[in-house]
Order: structure tokens, then C-alpha cells, then sequence
């Protein structure tokens, strides 16, 4: 039987201060979005976020302990069994543990569309390695990525970073200034982005 | 709280009786639409998920929320404590059944490379269990609501037709059961028709047999 607890799933721990378990890539899903999160030191669970580029309807259901929401300004204090759909993508959302046992699973999916596999799963495969240094790896994440989704400003942007901060220039402009080109968030994020100290004073660093 | 969002406890929901389970019907109570999501609650010995199979490129994932629950797939059998997730692909049988008293299984399914296309299976479940408790305004409303979202589907008017059956409404059986004929393929609606239960009021009255081919 294909089956896995909660704890036994790979724990993938992101700078933002939470924790991914990755259930959809665990079970090798392909019809539909799933992820679950515990906290990271910090007791985040669920970064903050919106949906706008990936227009998902989101449904987080509290597995274990007690979570406050924040979705909209709004705070919801939840615990197991209780759950939050968040209809609007362009609400933000994000989530702190108030217990140090919490589980928050977390279904999302775009109306109307058949599931794709979502370029963040990769791109958080790949943020860790970054942050440790393993350039070698994030870039097999990211260009795995690339490959699914050619031209994804925010993989473009990442690999950027990886590349930034591996000493490889060129190819961190070119993939930056492709990242930024329809993407006025990104442009703005990497004028404060520290990974890109090694290349901001390159002409070629988009303003 | 904005209408762009909203909160949801599974054990407050109103339960709809489907095939020897309690339905939560999530997906219908929230209007989620990128894929199936419901749940499942029992007591101890009471069945969780009714016996069945997905048809092809349907894939499941169940979740065990709260309480304790032993699966079956295909020949296995598995004890699953809460914070257990089981994934099913199609075409395996598949059955679960509680451990404890008030315990919540909360499932996501849906078909790989197509759009979810929600409404079926659960929608008909809350009816049927409108139907039984007798309160067939509700029932219904819930009906012609689905009619009007999706008016191309004969399930929808099929369905009605057996409620009003089961209720014993004959007029507005037969009223729905012509409506299902002119959308349905003929010789699909013919074998439910043929061998439904839900109908069996209805097959003494000559207007039933004007309706097989």
C-alpha cells in the first residue's frame, strides 16, 4: 500500500522559517496539488504569500495542534480538523504554529485547468541547496525546473541568484534581466537582493 | 472576514448519507473547484470510505485527520493513525473503515490531465439524503441549482426523476425522466431505466414503458 505518515515524509526546511513536506512528489500525484508543512524554529508554517501568479484556490486543513491564520489581515486561531479555503489569489496569506506539533496540509489547483506541477515544488527543492552553498545542486533543481516550465520568471530569477553568488556573471545577468523582463515584482526584488551583490554594479543589471 | 476566503470545521458540517458512509461534503459546502475534496466521518466499526474503484486516471489521496482508521487496498490492509496518508491509484478496490468514535478522513481526488469538473457523485449524495429526511423543497432547490449551472448533463434531470420517484411524485418523475431522454444517449439512459430501483414506483404506470426505446 502506498503509504506514508505525516513525520515520515521528507522534511525540506526553506529560509522563510517553514518546513515542506512534499506529499504530491512523495506519492508521484499528477491529478492535483498537495503539500503539507510543519514550523520551522521560527513557528512558521505557511509562508506569506498570494497566489496571483499561479491563480490556485487554496484549501489549508489543520492536521495536528493549533495554527493562526492570517489571510486578508484577518487572524483565525485553528486546530485539527478545521480548515481555511482561500478563494481569492490575490488575498495574502500565511500562517504561524502555535504549538509546536502543528500539520497544516494544503490543497491547491486552478479552476478549470488540469493540474500542472507548480515551479515552486522545484524551486524549493532548490533553495536550500543555495543557502548551503551547494550551487551544483540548486542549479540541477532550477534548470529541471526550466525545462517544465521554459521562460518561468521565477525560476530564471533564482537561477540568477545561484549563479550571482557561484561567481558566474554573465550567466546570472542574462538569466536576471530574462526574469525581470514581464515582471515588474521581480525587477523591484532585485534591486535589495543580496545575492546579487557580486553583479549589481555591472552595467548590464537591470534597473 | 471578506467574501474572498473563508473558515470551515469538517465536524460541524451536516453529514449526507452515501452508500453506507457519512459524507462531509466539503467541496459542495466551500464551492472548491480545482479539485474533489470531502470527507469522511465514523465511529468506531462504522465504515469510512464506501467499497469501491476509480475509474481510469482518477488518482486519491486519503488523510486520516483525526481519531484512527484501518485501510484496504486491493488485497492489504493497513492501521493508519491520524496524521496517515494513503494514496490509491485507479482501479484498486479500496474501503476504510473507523477506529474510534468520531473519526474524520479527509480525501482529494481527481483525473490526471483533465480539468476537475465537480458536481456529481456528492452533489446527488446531499439530495438523496435530503429526499430521505423528507424534505423535498430543499432536495429540490439543491437540483435546480445543478440543472442551472450544468443544463447539458441528463444525470442531473435523471437524478431528480429518481427522487421525486423515491418520494412518490409520479408527475414530476416522468416530468424529469423526459427531460433526461432528450439529452441523454439513448441507449445508455435505456439500461438504467431497465434495472434502476429508484424507479420502481414508477414502472406500473404506462408512461414508463413510452419511455424505452
Amino acid at each position: 500500500m502506498n503509504v506514508a505518515h505525516i513525520d515520515e515524509l521528507e522534511a525540506v526546511e526553506l529560509p522563510d522559517g517553514f518546513t515542506w513536506r512534499p506529499v504530491r512528489r512523495h506519492f508521484g500525484i499528477k491529478a492535483f496539488g498537495v503539500n503539507a508543512y510543519t514550523p520551522g524554529p521560527g513557528g512558521r508554517i505557511v509562508e506569506e504569500h498570494t497566489e496571483r501568479r499561479y491563480e490556485h484556490e487554496e484549501i489549508y486543513l489543520v492536521l495536528r495542534g493549533r495554527v493562526c491564520f492570517t489571510v486578508d489581515g484577518d487572524e483565525h486561531e485553528l486546530g485539527q480538523g478545521q480548515l481555511v479555503f482561500v478563494r481569492d489569489p490575490q488575498l495574502k496569506r500565511g500562517a504561524v504554529a502555535l504549538t509546536d506539533d502543528a500539520a497544516v496540509l494544503a490543497i491547491g489547483g486552478r479552476p478549470g485547468q488540469a493540474h500542472r506541477i507548480s515551479s515552486w515544488e522545484y524551486e524549493f527543492l532548490a533553495i536550500p541547496h543555495l543557502r548551503a552553498g551547494r550551487y551544483d545542486e540548486a542549479k540541477r533543481h532550477l534548470h529541471e525546473a526550466l525545462d517544465a516550465f521554459p521562460g518561468q520568471a521565477s525560476v530564471l530569477y533564482n537561477l540568477a541568484c545561484v549563479e550571482a553568488l557561484a561567481g558566474e556573471s554573465d550567466a546570472a545577468l542574462e538569466h536576471l534581466n530574462d526574469a525581470v523582463s514581464n515582471d515588474d515584482e521581480l525587477r523591484r526584488a532585485a534591486q535589495d537582493d543580496e545575492d546579487f551583490v557580486s553583479i549589481r554594479d555591472d552595467p548590464r543589471f537591470p534597473s | 472576514m471578506s467574501d474572498g476566503y473563508e473558515i470551515l470545521t469538517l465536524d460541524e458540517v451536516q453529514t449526507a448519507e452515501h452508500r453506507g458512509s457519512n459524507l462531509i461534503p466539503v467541496r459542495y459546502t466551500l464551492g472548491y473547484r480545482a479539485a474533489g475534496v470531502n470527507g469522511w466521518i465514523a465511529d468506531a466499526g462504522g465504515q469510512l470510505i464506501p467499497p469501491h474503484e476509480e475509474d481510469s486516471g482518477n488518482e486519491e489521496l486519503y488523510v486520516v485527520v483525526r481519531g484512527r482508521a484501518s485501510f484496504e487496498v486491493g488485497d492489504e490492509t493497513q492501521d493508519a493513525p491520524a496524521g496517515t496518508l494513503v494514496f490509491v491509484p485507479p482501479l484498486v478496490h479500496r474501503t476504510a473503515t473507523a477506529h474510534e468514535d468520531g473519526t474524520i478522513l479527509f480525501v482529494v481526488g481527481a483525473t490526471v490531465g483533465e480539468a476537475f469538473d465537480g458536481g456529481g457523485w456528492d452533489t446527488f449524495a446531499i439530495a438523496f439524503s435530503l429526499q430521505q429526511a423528507g424534505d423535498m423543497d430543499a432536495c429540490r432547490a439543491l437540483m435546480q441549482k445543478e440543472m442551472e449551472k450544468r443544463p447539458e448533463m441528463w444525470a442531473l434531470p435523471y437524478n431528480a426523476a429518481c427522487l421525486e420517484s423515491l418520494a412518490g411524485n409520479a408527475d414530476e418523475a416522468f416530468a424529469m425522466l423526459a427531460r433526461a431522454r432528450e439529452l441523454a444517449p439513448a441507449d445508455e439512459i435505456a439500461e438504467y431505466l431497465r434495472e434502476d430501483s429508484d424507479l420502481d414506483n414508477l414502472r406500473n404506470d404506462p408512461r414508463f414503458q413510452e419511455l424505452l426505446p
